[in-house]
């Protein structure tokens, strides 16, 4: 019989995951998807993850698009308005790779040349579900940092 | 000097009353106030209004909104007539005293006829 020891699930998370979203140039698509996550078929918030409204309540970045040369500032400073410790989800091809995108003149990114990357959705666009399942990754992640940090005393490189 | 109450037919006030209440609002603040995030690193970017990305600008009137923006449509659509009253309105006296007088001219000839 298949069983889960739910306070040691539940130990890992101090809180659920809180969201920020950031379209650094992406077609759409992976936006949709992500927004998708919210309807009543995924329903993300039944796990208490959301998506806010700004950096600095955020734990997880979500980052869509190859990351235009207009976009790298602002995706550099977004991501330091977030609070220690937090993790960069990359949602799509495109940030992963650059994808169709790859070695355009008008591109600073892929998404790891600007930020350290925790995890990739790969897709184009990934469907909710793995989106969902890379949320998930980052909890783990997130967690690690977490206890990183306690370790040093809440000083970072970051 | 003596601090009494005040009755006014809906209710009182008292001074007593309302910095008891100011004191239980404050509490009750500073409360929701104590569950938010207090790890933000100082003197960096964490600690930083968020202005969509961008850099916050230093002057303030670069953040504000005029209010002309609210009615933006409204003087776009009409735009022939709004750009009329604003060429009348000169802020010259006499030019006003002169749109009075024939303004009246107009009105007493109406109501002669």
């Amino acid at each position: 019989m298949f069983k889960v020891d739910i306070k040691k699930e539940l130990g890992i998370l101090p809180r659920s995951i809180w969201a920020f979203h950031c379209n650094s140039g992406s077609c759409n698509g992976c936006d949709i998807e992500i927004v998708a996550l919210l309807t009543p078929r995924y329903d993300i918030e039944r796990f208490g993850m959301k998506l806010v409204g700004t950096p600095r309540h955020a734990d997880a970045l979500l980052v869509t698009g190859p990351v235009t040369k207009y976009m790298t500032d602002r995706l550099r400073r977004i991501y330091a308005q977030m609070p220690n410790p937090k993790v960069v989800i990359v949602v799509g091809n495109c940030g992963a790779s650059g994808d169709v995108f790859y070695k355009s003149y008008n591109l600073d990114g892929p998404v790891d040349q600007i930020l350290p990357v925790d995890v990739y959705v790969h897709g184009c666009p990934p469907r909710p579900e793995a989106i969902i399942d890379g949320v998930a990754k980052a909890i783990l992640k997130l967690e690690e940092k977490r206890e990183e940090l306690l370790k040093t005393g809440g000083a970072t490189n970051a | 000097m003596t601090i009494g109450t005040v009755y006014t037919g809906f209710g009182f006030w008292n001074v007593y009353a309302w910095m008891m209440f100011f004191a239980l609002g404050a509490l009750i603040v500073l409360c929701i106030r104590s569950t938010g995030r207090s790890d933000y690193e100082k003197g960096t970017y964490q600690d930083e209004v968020f202005y969509g990305g961008n850099p916050v600008p230093q002057n303030g009137q670069d953040l504000a909104v005029p209010a002309s923006s609210s009615y933006w449509g409204f003087t776009k659509a009409i735009a022939s007539f709004y750009n009329l009253l604003v060429g009348v309105h000169t802020g010259i006296l006499s030019d006003y005293m002169g749109l009075l007088i024939a303004t009246a001219a107009v009105i007493s000839i109406l109501i002669l006829l």
